[in-house]
């Protein structure tokens, strides 16, 4: 399998060279930035360490080294915890009306973060918050029982908005594990619940560190809920720090890149850990030519415990935040359900949205993105996994490290390092719709790689090489082979790079024009105006548009790959 | 049919670098059922997986049908899909996302057959494999042996030159294990295939097999038909790996020649027995003889050789004979008696080693075990 030839080559070559220049330059000029006195092209700029002096020496420091800590530890908790529990009812229990769960947990999960957050604000908040209302109504307490601006409150929204995300790849895992490793337990006499414990989690344990990693960084780079929430609050992190160094006047990207760097060499460690405990490949291959059959554990008289825990969590993630967006939406100005506002329901803020001048351009623009870089993102990856995780090459290791380095840029200094790139490089797409297809491209290559390489190491080397012994090519095994097997990995992965695609808004903001509009930047401008309302309306006509690809992308999946 | 010359391999880097292969040289003639037989770690399935190109040696040669297909010295090799091999994997490999006919008629499409061609051969060999009528059935709602006639059928579809067995039978229970044995051996003789095939179980490798190449520790230790390499082992790994058998040291004092076998000093006294071509006199030798070999008698025989006395300790009936362990002095032999030969512990028997079972063999060293690491 050494021998390449020429198509082979081609491909993996050029893939590698694409993740070298995506991840690679962004990097090195953020590198080159944080040791720089100046931004590029001013006059005087010199080589310097003042940026980590000033970073490091500084006491908030610190403070904002333990917030971010908690804030990411906290957020993976939550979700992973809420996210993993659904998955496994899902897939492998007997908890009645489970086939909702899906379609439930994609609501959540497709409302954009910054709607979430807003929802939350108008559910939490001291003084406007309809749960805050409700309970002191209810309980007949003085002040507010939740308070949505405090630490507690932004790792609830965050959590609550991000364990979808776990639920999707954890059940994907579960789907594809071999349950006869189960039964070969249960039969040697352990309970399910010591089963559960001592086999299905050392199994899926690549996965699940995997999603786990995911999770942290996810919350460590989160800008949304930080900035809406955190920034009122005075809870910095270190992504709304480097959005204030940058926003100030004059900016100091040199402060932001030295942090910016602390993050990187933070999930750096998490990935050469990943790696660590990934190394035994065949020890995990879980999907064997052997059929398999998923198997589903009888909770008896516990399967009402989890169908009803499941409803709640459900009440909680989609149905309040969903009502209030809902609500919102229909009213001609903010407030509280009441008898009065009922009467004034109108459909004024839709129609304000659709007449709005770049409404069609934005939704156009969103969507050819969304569509574009979850695919594009997911082929590159597929084939970088499959370097990483099944060849032997040389330098797999680097090109797996390379392809998560986006990971740990923040998608506001993602933005600053791609204007001096392409102001800096004779490339003319600045200012294009191509600048932000690569932005996207770039910043959700890590989670492909992730979904992609999880799948990967679950199967086995001999399916593979069953079609090169029966004299396909290596094109033809990967299309043939590979992609059809991966493809429950394949489509998770997509669904969610296309929808966190069409909600980017940190990165987009500093690289949109007036023709690359967005629809994020549109909910953003209008929020920034104050016009909440106006907001919401926006806000479900693009989760209306997020529901219809999802499920379109789930048909086709199950249609493609493996039903199990 | 396949020729390999001085293969030599290696897994791993620096340190952990171990040499699998050590210069394995094998002729493989064509329309045989050629085993690669041996214990875990000695190289067999490496050997296979380099003619199929999964593998790339680091010195040697490799020619398929007189085609080279890997040659160190001139910088050739052929990837995998490019030499003309069907595969059988141990674990199948049934692609989980195809039915029947879609996995089968892989080789086939990957090679833009028209239809109505693709269509027929893969009826024809779903019916000599025996699965004729399963075609739309999805691979995963296969039962074990039925998974192993699709891998079958996938690798003989395309009419490949050598038809290459990893270890087939092991995922298959007892039962099907044997039937199958007769199935693979009545079908490759049926289409007269080159076919390689890889055990780790030598009585797999005895029934099946045209000949058989015995490996160890990376080194091939000798080649022959299973009757040769059964009952005239020229090495004592040989005649240990393939069935039970009796060792007895010794020094050789006379090679003997024609029909005269020769003699040599034991423990037990000086005995006749046959010894291989590679002894020579006042060599270190050690005699092998089968346990089903071994005659035993109540009395003492009259006007033989090779009498030695011996108490019974254990006799367990297996139905078809005694299997016993008998006590010459401080040894125990193995002998295997006759279901009707009464045999109860204690008793005083006398055993012949016949010297024309007697096999002499070169004493070889105990090979260390540090081939082990895989």
């Amino acid at each position: 399998m050494k021998a390449f030839f020429s198509f082979q080559t081609l491909v993996l070559v050029g893939c590698s060279l694409f993740v070298l220049y995506l991840a690679g330059i962004p990097l090195l000029m953020l590198l080159y930035g944080s040791f720089r006195s100046a931004p590029i092209g001013e006059p005087g700029a010199a080589y310097t360490i003042q940026n980590y002096v000033k970073a490091y020496f500084d006491r908030e420091f610190y403070f904002l080294f333990w917030n971010s800590l908690k804030y990411a530890v906290g957020t993976c908790a939550i979700s992973f915890l809420i996210g993993t529990y659904l998955a496994w009812i899902n897939e492998r229990t007997n908890t009645p009306l489970k086939k909702l769960f899906m379609v439930m947990s994609l609501i959540p999960f497709i409302i954009p973060g910054i709607l979430s957050t807003i929802a939350w604000i108008l559910l939490l908040s001291p003084k406007i918050g309809l749960i805050n209302l409700a309970v002191k109504g209810l309980l007949g307490l003085e002040s507010a029982p939740f308070n949505i601006y405090s630490m507690g409150g932004m790792v609830w929204a965050e959590g609550i908005h991000l364990y979808p995300l776990v639920f999707l790849l954890m059940s994907a895992a579960f789907r594809n594990m071999d349950t006869s490793l189960e039964e070969a337990a249960l039969t040697a006499g352990s309970s399910t619940f010591t089963t559960f414990r001592k086999v299905t989690l050392p199994l899926m344990r690549p996965a699940m560190f995997g999603v786990l990693l995911i999770m942290f960084v996810r919350g460590i780079e989160a800008f949304e809920v930080p900035a809406l929430v955190g920034v009122p609050a005075k809870i910095s992190v270190f992504t709304t720090k480097i959005f204030l160094a940058i926003h100030q006047f004059p900016s100091d990207f040199g402060l932001a890149g030295a942090y910016a760097v602390t993050l990187l060499v933070i999930s750096t460690v998490g990935v050469l850990i990943y790696q660590r405990i990934t190394r035994g490949e065949e020890r995990y291959a879980t999907v064997t030519g052997k059929g398999y059959r998923p198997r589903v554990i009888d909770l008896g008289l516990w399967k009402y415990v989890t169908c009803a825990s499941a409803f709640l969590i459900f009440f909680l993630a989609v149905v309040l935040p969903v009502f209030i967006l809902l609500w919102s939406s229909f009213i001609p100005y903010y407030g509280v359900p009441s008898a009065e506002l009922m009467a004034k329901l109108t459909l004024a803020n839709y129609k304000y949205i659709l007449n709005y001048p770049l409404a069609l351009t934005a939704f156009k623009n969103s969507f050819y993105l969304s569509v574009g870089s979850a695919t594009l993102v997911m082929l590159l990856t597929s084939v970088i996994a499959w370097i990483t995780v099944k060849s032997k090459l040389p330098g797999r290791i680097f090109l797996d490290n390379l392809a998560f380095i986006p990971i740990a840029m923040p998608g506001i200094v993602l933005g600053v390092s791609l204007i001096w790139v392409y102001l800096t490089l004779p490339i003319p797409i600045y200012g294009t719709i191509w600048v932000l297809l690569l932005a996207y491209i770039t910043k959700f290559m890590p989670y492909g790689i992730r979904t992609a390489s999880a799948s990967m190491i679950q199967i086995n080397k001999e399916l593979e090489e069953a079609s090169l012994t029966s004299g396909g090519t290596w094109f033809q095994t990967f299309r043939k082979v590979l992609l059809p097997l991966l493809m429950p990995g394949f489509v998770a992965g997509w669904i969610y790079i296309s929808i966190i695609s069409l909600r980017e808004l940190s990165t987009s903001i500093l690289l949109y024009s007036y023709n690359s509009t967005v629809l994020s930047i549109m909910a953003f401008d209008l929020w920034e105006g104050g016009q909440y309302t106006y907001v919401c309306a926006l806000g479900v006509l693009m989760v209306l548009l997020l529901v219809a690809m999802a499920y379109t992308a789930r048909r086709l999946g199950a249609r493609l790959g493996i039903q199990a | 049919m396949v020729q390999i010359e001085s293969l030599e391999k290696y897994f791993g880097e620096d340190k952990e670098r171990v040499h699998v292969l050590k210069g394995i040289s094998l002729n493989i003639p064509e329309g045989s059922l050629y085993t690669f037989l041996g214990p875990s770690g000695c190289g067999k399935t490496t050997t296979l997986r380099c003619v199929a190109g999964l593998e790339r040696p680091e010195r040697g040669k490799i020619a398929i049908d007189g085609n080279p297909v890997f040659a160190s010295g001139e910088r050739v090799y052929v990837p995998t899909n490019k030499r003309p091999i069907g595969m059988v994997f141990q674990s199948y490999a049934i692609w989980p996302h195809m039915t029947v006919f879609q996995n089968v008629a892989y080789p086939l499409t990957i090679h833009r057959r028209p239809k109505s061609e693709i269509k027929k051969r893969v009826e024809d060999v779903l019916r000599i494999v025996g699965l004729h009528g399963l075609e739309d059935r999805p691979a995963p709602k296969l039962s074990g042996g039925q998974q192993q006639r699709v891998a079958f059928a996938r690798a003989l579809v395309n009419e490949p030159k050598v038809l290459l067995l990893d270890e087939p039978l092991s995922n298959l229970d007892a039962k099907l294990r044997v039937q199958m044995r007769f199935e693979i051996k009545a079908l490759q003789r049926r289409i007269n295939i080159t076919t390689i095939f890889v055990t780790h179980d030598q009585s797999e490798a005895l029934a099946i097999s045209d000949q058989i190449a015995v490996m160890h520790a990376g080194k091939l230790i000798e080649v022959g038909t299973p009757h040769q390499l059964y009952s005239r082992p020229t090495r004592k790994f040989t005649a240990t790996f393939l069935g039970l058998t009796n060792l007895i040291e010794g020094k050789v004092i006379e090679m003997g020649g024609d029909s005269k076998p020769g003699r040599i000093e034991t423990k037990k006294g000086i005995l006749s027995f046959i010894p291989a071509t590679s002894l020579g006199r006042n060599q270190a030798a050690v005699i092998s003889i089968r346990p089903e070999h071994i005659p035993v008698h109540k009395e003492k025989p009259q006007g033989l050789d090779n009498v030695v006395e011996g108490t019974v300790k254990e006799a367990i009936f297996m139905g078809d004979a005694y299997h016993c362990q008998i006590a010459v002095g401080d040894m125990l032999l193995a002998v295997h008696t006759h279901p009707f030969l009464n045999m109860s512990p204690g008793e005083k028997v006398y055993l012949y080693l016949d010297p024309q079972s007697c096999n002499g063999l070169p004493a070889e060293p105990r090979i260390r075990k540090e081939w082990m690491k895989p």
